[in-house]
């Protein structure tokens, strides 16, 4: 147990790496059960909804156009809106910043008398410390949401962009309630404490002055508001009081009522995993119904406040690489499909209001203050959310970004120096010791390779792993592999000398990664042989850097250097031309979907057609010859048995269907078991930092579960992972060897 | 004949097959939702019945007029004992029963479209426990978003204020699954065919 107990309060706003270390610690210690268990149902469900929704992905790409269109003419529709909103009879107000956002709001009531009044819930006005400014002009401020609720009694921040009390299990709300309320109620169910809460807050609804909500959406044309929720507390935070503010970020607004449409099946789909929630109100306040005198105090008539907010989000709009965070709908995919986040929360992932991978740019533009991004490193680019995000948003890109500049904040260190001489990395772009090592990998690998047998002796001295975690904050307890004596590449030409084929031009490349090329040249080996015995002509490319490693680092520079002189590489050999086979999933991921970003579009598009997962290759050009793979690659000439136990690279997943190798597999033999878990938490250098050692090994728990329960329903499984960096966490974390799939399919021949 | 969620023979019109299988898609997504729906013939006794049987003894009913169905619907029912249009505060705040009308439901969602800019049907159906909500067959569409597209919703009057409710008000925040936070804590559904 921590001798401490951390608030999340103290830990809120994460300015430092002492402060985001205190978080997670918090985070894992206390919060962690309850989070995993919540996300990963949400996770679940959402999987399941959505798949079953025929025109999910051109609803996507609708909302992302609304989104788009209506940014680049915030302007004109936020004029209309506050026209709309006059017209309809209500009041409108622009607040440029928090402040002024919060003083229009205790005007209103202040010249309405307000003693108490009920919220909805609203990230806006958290982000805004609205409460805090209202309770000090003496007004009772009541949360209705029971998630709020909740985190107003324990005075927390939110943990979870929809339910922001993610982090409670039901024994702790319990606690904290006769804690709190000193009740002797029944409150050891979910009934009996929902029973509590409600009828403590009826009596708050029916007799508040005022009532605040923020909105999903808000259109220009109209004046109408999209409110999505289920517990039914803000239709009567609309209704019950006579005066109704409502405070939206200006991001929010759509040109016209029917562009809410696609939001409304996208938003509840990938919240909550349901077709609807139990309530979405479309409304154009002030309402024209009668306000029912609840409160004894006679006839009152309506009045309605639209606040809309910038609050950073203007400039956020003029920034070119991080304006996307802004199309952002609040629907928490993102969140529950993160790895990391499953076992965090925002407590620990996320700042004061909004949390996870798109919560550091938004932590970031809505305070002023890019240090407050700093918990955008528990990103580890897994990139799972990229194709959960209903606006595809590129979360893992923003917070490169981000990482980018905070690096750059800081001079560079003198250690830091000394590890970009050595490495001969750009002084121009900064980024500490321990960042440049992983961002270099390949200088540090092939220096490793030329002093093998020293540098291997290196790292078994005693002592050695303590000064590696002292001068570079590689985790002690990490195993780092040998450097080998030679190289995937070195052992190619060995092995082919001059082949007579090489006299023919070979019907394809095959990119020597660095990460095979020096972590694990056997397996490329293996790679070429499984691709040969198909009778595929075959050509091993140089080793050059493709800037995965530095782009993961923030070093988005020398990250875009690598990817063009590898492209210029391939182009000169004619890559483009004839396929491209990578084996390392996070090589070809970072082709296929980060080049997009680092390279001019012609030479991008040409290397996205031509480049290939190599099992996926090697499965479609057997299916094309038509013949019976098992004649060459045979599952019953696997000793150990049919059985295997398979967990897809994260990144791959999210520019390849992780199916055709299984389904590859399966026509070979093999009874294939799949993890259904989002990432493996090695995530590259992730999982070996001692910041993120902890977090790392809680994320995989669940994929070793799922491991043990496929053993224990079927006997032995052998284990199989398509990722470096996942074979060596799961071989870390069980014990067991792991084969990625060429391994595999080479023991058959 | 069609049947009803307890399996009883009603004397209602037949549908056509499309229109069945989008009745079935809608009955599986209104129980996925925790509500429940019953067919009953386009008569005013017949809801009227329906109300009184789903209600039981609970009084006093609050009834909104409704807007789009015929006012004679549920004539025979404001007629009823115990049965409160122009309720007061205090009824509003202790009534356990609701009835409005839904101006559509959607198929997929299993959700009923209810009109909330004028009258009291924002306080009927959000403030008792039990809310039935009445809406003709004809008024079924696929999707949500037909809401917005089709010409026949695209009155003013459908595009002021409305909500749709997809089963009784729930929260996950306390832990475990609870249907009946501040809203209805069941849904019943008068599908008129």
């Amino acid at each position: 147990m921590p001798k401490h107990v951390i608030s999340p309060r103290e830990v809120a706003a994460k300015e430092s790496r002492g402060i985001l270390r205190r978080a997670i610690r918090l985070a894992l210690d206390t919060e962690s059960a309850a989070v995993r268990h919540n996300t990963r149902s949400f996770n679940l469900n959402r999987y399941r909804t959505t798949a079953t929704m025929s025109n999910y992905d051109a609803l996507k790409d609708e909302a992302r156009r609304i989104k788009e269109h209506a940014l680049a003419n915030r302007a004109t529709l936020v004029q209309r809106l506050s026209e709309s909103v006059v017209r309809n009879g209500g009041h409108f107000f622009f607040a440029r910043d928090a402040q002024e956002a919060r003083q229009y709001i205790q005007d209103v009531c202040k010249r309405h008398r307000v003693r108490s009044l009920v919220k909805g819930k609203s990230m806006t006005s958290e982000e805004i410390h609205l409460n805090g400014a209202l309770e000090h002009d003496g007004i009772r401020v009541v949360e209705t949401d029971l998630a709020e609720f909740i985190l107003q009694a324990a005075d927390e921040q939110p943990s979870h962009i929809i339910a922001p009390a993610i982090h409670y299990s039901r024994e702790r709300i319990t606690a904290l309630f006769r804690r709190k309320f000193q009740t002797d109620l029944p409150l050891d169910t979910g009934e009996d404490l929902t029973r509590f809460a409600r009828e403590r807050l009826r009596e708050e609804f029916l007799a508040a002055d005022a009532g605040i909500t923020g909105a999903n959406l808000v259109s220009a044309d109209c004046g109408s508001l999209l409110l999505v929720e289920s517990e039914a507390n803000i239709r009567l935070t609309c209704i019950a009081p006579p005066l109704h503010i409502a405070l939206s970020g200006l991001e929010k607004v759509v040109p016209s009522r029917r562009e809410f449409a696609p939001f409304i099946e996208l938003l509840a789909a990938s919240a909550t995993g349901q077709p609807l929630t139990s309530y979405t109100s479309v409304i154009q306040p002030p309402l024209a119904v009668p306000v029912v005198d609840f409160r004894g105090v006679g006839q009152a008539t309506r009045e309605f406040h639209l606040v809309i907010l910038d609050n950073g989000r203007e400039a956020l709009a003029q920034d070119a690489q991080l304006k996307e965070a802004l199309y952002c709908i609040r629907c928490s995919a993102c969140l529950n499909s993160c790895a990391n986040f499953q076992v965090l929360g925002g407590h620990g992932f996320g700042g004061a209001t909004y949390s996870g991978g798109i919560g550091a740019t938004w932590e970031a533009a809505t305070t002023g203050q890019l240090k407050l991004a700093r918990f955008s490193d528990l990103c580890t680019g897994c990139s799972r959310c990229v194709t959960q995000c209903p606006v595809r948003i590129d979360i893992p890109a923003l917070n490169v970004e981000l990482r980018s500049r905070l690096n750059n904040l800081v001079p560079l260190s003198l250690a830091a120096r000394a590890m970009h001489l050595l490495l001969g990395a750009s002084p121009a772009e900064h980024a500490s010791a321990q960042q440049t090592f992983f961002a270099h990998y390949d200088r540090v690998a092939s220096l490793g390779t030329v002093f093998a047998p020293l540098s291997n002796f290196f790292l078994k001295v005693p002592g050695a792993r303590w000064f590696l975690e002292k001068s570079l904050g590689i985790d002690r307890r990490r195993h780092l592999a040998p450097f080998p004596k030679k190289t995937w590449v070195d052992m190619s030409a060995d092995e082919e000398p001059e082949k007579p084929d090489a006299l023919r031009s070979p019907a394809v490349l095959v990119l020597a990664d660095v990460f095979t090329n020096y972590g694990a040249p056997e397996r490329g080996r293996d790679a070429l042989r499984c691709l040969r015995a198909a009778g595929v002509r075959l050509h091993l490319t140089k080793s050059l850097p493709d800037g995965r490693a530095a782009l993961s680092q923030g070093m988005i520079e020398t990250a875009r250097a690598q990817a063009e002189a590898l492209s210029k590489y391939l182009t000169a050999e004619n890559a483009t031309e004839r396929p491209l086979l990578v084996v390392e999933p996070s090589v070809l991921a970072m082709i296929l979907r980060e080049y997009r970003k680092l390279l001019p579009p012609e030479p991008f598009a040409k290397l996205q057609t031509s480049t290939h997962d190599l099992v996926q290759f090697l499965a479609r050009h057997l299916a094309e010859q038509r013949s019976d793979p098992r004649a060459i690659f045979d599952a019953r000439k696997f000793a150990p048995g049919p059985r295997v136990f398979y967990h897809a690279h994260c990144q791959q997943r999210a520019v390849s269907d992780p199916s055709i190798t299984v389904d590859f597999l399966r026509r070979l033999g093999f009874e294939v078991t799949c993890s259904q878990v989002e990432c493996c938490g090695m995530a590259g250098s992730f999982g070996y930092k001692k910041d993120f050692y902890d977090v790392s090994q809680a994320v995989s728990e669940e994929l070793v579960e799922q491991w043990k329960a496929a053993e224990s329903e079927k006997g032995p499984h052998t284990l199989l992972a398509s990722g470096v960096s996942c074979i060596e966490q799961l071989q870390y974390a069980t014990g067991r060897a792991v084969l990625h799939p060429v391994e595999l399919l080479a023991t058959l021949l | 004949m069609m049947h009803n969620t307890d399996g009883q023979s009603e004397p209602v019109n037949l549908v056509s097959p499309a229109l069945q299988s989008h009745l079935d898609q809608f009955r599986e997504q209104v129980s996925a939702t925790g509500a429940t729906m019953e067919l009953v013939a386009r008569s005013p006794d017949a809801v009227r019945h329906a109300v009184l049987a789903r209600a039981s003894a609970k009084r006093p009913i609050l009834i909104a007029e409704p807007r789009y169905l015929s006012p004679d619907y549920f004539r025979p029912l404001r007629l009823e004992e115990g049965v409160l249009a122009n309720p007061n505060a205090a009824d509003c705040r202790s009534a356990p029963v609701g009835v409005t009308e839904a101006f559509a439901a959607v198929v997929r969602t299993g959700s009923v479209c209810v009109d909330i800019g004028a009258g009291i049907a924002g306080y009927v159906s959000l403030l008792p426990r039990l809310h039935i909500v009445v809406v003709d067959i004809d008024r079924l569409v696929f999707r949500a978003a037909d809401i917005f597209r089709l010409e026949q919703f695209a009155r003013p009057a459908f595009q002021r204020n409305f909500v749709f409710i997809s089963g009784p008000s729930a929260t996950a925040d306390m832990g475990p699954l609870v249907r009946g936070v501040h809203g209805p804590h069941e849904i019943h559904i008068v599908v008129l065919c």
